[in-house]
């Protein structure tokens, strides 16, 4: 849009020099670098994995036995028949959705906490959601892993203490694809919380003290102080962590595929991004894998879209 | 009949002075003969060169990887640079580096079982011209057969592995059981063994790399060659047969999760570190396995638990087979090695190649226990329980099938599926003609 506006030419009142126009320069100089960049690093990926998304392109191909041949249409044709990769669709979208809501409540509500607590508590509390936030994701798998392992799993020790319960070895992952999905929801939410937790306490540190003081004069309740007061000011920061969530649950892989490396290897354990994987580079039907990739990527776009939308609406009215 | 060949060379496996051993003493003096052109060794050309050289996983051992960079910088003045890649990452990262010159390793180990997607790719330098030198039909067959492609040999064996059989002694007597002789007899031993507390076999649901032997025991296939084409063979009467009792034996005899693999099996036999009851009075496992299975000693400078083999509570046999003294055809664990065609470095990779496949380093393999590659050394391997157990179970080992796309098959956990869907009491016969329709639809590369 600024291209468009700033290269139209402009035709200068008469009688002065187009000299201003010369400085224009400098903001595109600016613009290049990250524009090289860009294209570089995220634009020849994307043009590569279109173009493999028309192509039959598997270990032949990539090992330089056979040149790749164009089907066009052929690897989407096949996604639309695929009814495995519906499956695992929609098991992706619900897990999104669902992970990224609970993470942004608990986000929140961590935020209210840090509000109310005292500074030495809040510290600890922030120090500790820096922790959990910095940890690298194979490190807290490790962990996650070894919590959940069943002979000598943290939790099936802890529950085994409980007088009257006895889970014995409890396989919490391998056991059915539902259980496997909570602990992977579980784990998701732990490593995501402090992002939304962070940002929601920088919002609400917007929040006047006087309005939520008078509010509680007029009667407001808890509720109704968070709801009325407190709410509309987070909105825009709730809407784009909830967005940045759905996102990165929605492309989720390597929490995925830790917890599969350390049980379940079938397809029902897949969600998009490990079956992408799976499909596309391990595999080897390259093709396939980026045609599937660039179906996410509308998924994505279209995500995106809808909340760029609303933002400009905002900014609008 | 190969069984019998190979059983013959075990034998009478002495190592020593066979011709080989004279015509690579001869070779490792420096072969200057002026027809050594580009195709077969070339000596001056790897003059100096600096070679890379994957190794996958841990299993090569460390007096072995010296032993090369030493006789490699001897014989060529070169740098050798042994880099380890992950059996689990190592199939991607070959496919993404082999085609670039750049960044591919000279030389690459590389699973058994991925040979033929490489090969029938064109990924590798041809070897027939040095495979006489190198040990011609003394090599390993079955692992010379999987790296072949129109009669020329693009990968060749590495080291083979085995599976056979560790069982509790104090478990099995206790019961009044003996070592079984027939596949039937230890099928049935292995569910009386069963209780709450513990497996009488324990194997993983997804385990399809030891599952297997029991469709190849009764004569099964996972794919066969049709023509010109590759077909799965799931659904084949015999095939069932085998996944039958592959079901039977999971649900009656193994408390494991149908959701595991082959990881540690190990763990499930030895008595915890407080002398509790193992979970498991049977395993299978590779033959390194022992170093990890027995009396629990203190732990290592690492926190690691340290185990020493006891004779009065542990004993091995290879998996019997349907006939009594037929051992049963496992799955023949092991390694390729081949030379990636995209190398700049022909000449030096085939001079470690030269390296590889000397005497001194076939010896080298064995003595740490690896199958060597070429089956004049096997009797090196010693003559203890654990290497007769290896050899017996190998000489009837059997490789998953040369089609290009199977490395794809396992690529995409496919069997790890099936055998999870059968072991959890799915329908074998429709399960099987599900997944061949799923296997057939790659196969073939």
């Amino acid at each position: 849009m600024t291209t468009t506006v700033a290269s139209r030419p402009v035709s200068p009142p008469a009688g002065r020099t187009p000299q201003p126009r010369r400085r224009n320069w400098a903001p595109y100089l600016l613009i290049l670098g990250a524009a090289v960049v860009l294209l570089l690093g995220m634009g020849y990926p994307v043009v590569w994995q279109i173009v493999t998304s028309f192509q039959k392109y598997g270990a032949l191909q990539q090992l330089g036995g056979k040149a790749p041949d164009f089907v066009w249409f052929d690897n989407y044709i096949a996604i639309v028949h695929n009814g495995t990769f519906w499956a695992v669709t929609v098991r992706s979208v619900v897990f999104c959705v669902v992970t990224a809501a609970i993470t942004v409540v608990v986000g929140v509500l961590m935020a209210l906490l840090m509000t109310k607590v005292p500074a030495v508590v809040r510290f600890v509390l922030q120090i500790a959601l820096l922790l959990a936030w910095a940890m690298p994701v194979i490190a807290a798998m490790t962990v996650w892993i070894w919590l959940f392992d069943r002979r000598r799993g943290v939790v099936n020790y802890l529950l085994n203490l409980i007088p009257g319960v006895d889970v014995g070895q409890f396989n919490w992952i391998g056991t059915t694809p539902e259980l496997f999905f909570t602990v992977a929801g579980i784990i998701i939410v732990w490593m995501s919380v402090p992002f939304v937790a962070f940002s929601a306490y920088a919002g609400l540190t917007q929040v006047s003290g006087e309005v939520l003081e008078a509010s509680q004069l007029d009667g407001a309740g808890a509720w109704q102080r968070f709801r009325y007061v407190m709410f509309p000011v987070l909105k825009p920061v709730i809407a784009i962590v909830l967005l940045l969530n759905l996102i990165w649950d929605l492309r989720v892989f390597a929490q995925i595929t830790l917890l599969q490396d350390a049980g379940p290897k079938s397809t029902d354990y897949d969600l998009l991004g490990t079956y992408i994987y799976k499909t596309g580079v391990a595999g080897f039907d390259y093709g396939a894998g980026a045609a599937m990739s660039i179906f996410v990527l509308a998924i994505t776009i279209a995500l995106s879209w809808f909340y760029v939308r609303s933002l400009i609406k905002e900014e609008t009215s | 009949m190969i069984r019998n060949r190979k059983r013959g060379i075990a034998l009478s496996a002495v190592a020593g002075a066979s011709v080989l051993a004279v015509v690579l003493a001869g070779c490792a003096g420096g072969d200057t003969s002026p027809d050594a052109g580009p195709a077969g060794f070339d000596p001056e050309g790897a003059k100096g060169q600096d070679i890379t050289f994957w190794v996958m996983g841990g299993d090569t051992p460390e007096e072995a990887r010296q032993y090369l960079i030493d006789q490699y910088e001897e014989a060529t003045g070169g740098t050798l640079t042994i880099q380890q890649q992950d059996w689990t990452d190592a199939l991607t990262k070959l496919t993404n580096q082999l085609p670039d010159a750049k960044n591919t390793p000279d030389v690459t180990e590389i699973g058994n079982t991925w040979s033929p997607t490489f090969t029938t790719a064109g990924a590798f330098s041809d070897l027939s011209p040095i495979y006489e030198d190198l040990g011609g039909d003394k090599l390993l067959n079955s692992f010379v057969e999987v790296g072949e492609v129109d009669g020329k040999q693009y990968a060749l064996p590495y080291y083979f592995g085995s599976r056979y059989v560790t069982y509790r002694k104090d478990i099995w007597s206790a019961a009044g059981l003996e070592v079984p002789q027939t596949l039937e007899e230890f099928n049935s031993a292995v569910a009386s063994l069963r209780t709450d507390a513990q497996s009488g076999f324990y194997i993983g649901g997804q385990d399809w790399r030891n599952g297997v032997s029991w469709v190849f025991a009764n004569g099964g296939e996972l794919a066969e060659k049709d023509g010109d084409t590759w077909v799965s063979t799931l659904s084949d009467p015999q095939t069932i047969t085998g996944l039958e009792q592959f079901q039977a034996l999971f649900q009656d005899a193994s408390n494991a999760p149908s959701t595991e693999d082959d990881s540690t099996p190990w763990v499930n036999i030895n008595n915890d570190k407080d002398g509790a009851a193992p979970s498991a009075a049977t395993i299978i496992a590779p033959g390194w396995a022992h170093w990890s299975i027995g009396d629990y000693v203190g732990d290592d400078d690492k926190g690691n638990e340290k185990r020493e083999w006891n004779d009065e509570v542990f004993g091995v046999f290879p998996l019997p087979g349907t006939t009594a003294g037929e051992p049963a055809p496992v799955f023949a664990g092991g390694s390729n090695i081949a030379i990636s065609a995209k190398s700049t470095k022909q000449a030096g990779a085939k001079e470690l190649l030269r390296i590889i496949f000397s005497d001194e380093y076939q010896k080298l393999l064995a003595k740490n226990g690896l199958g060597p590659a070429n089956t004049d050394f096997v009797g090196e391997l010693g003559d203890d329980q654990f290497a007769k157990a290896l050899v017996d179970s190998a000489l009837n080992s059997k490789l998953t099938p040369a089609a290009p796309g199977w490395a794809a098959v396992e690529g995409q956990k496919i069997l790890e599926e099936f055998f999870g869907k059968i072991a959890e009491g799915g329908d074998v016969k429709a399960l099987a003609e599900e997944y061949d329709a799923k296997i057939d639809a790659i196969i073939n590369g």
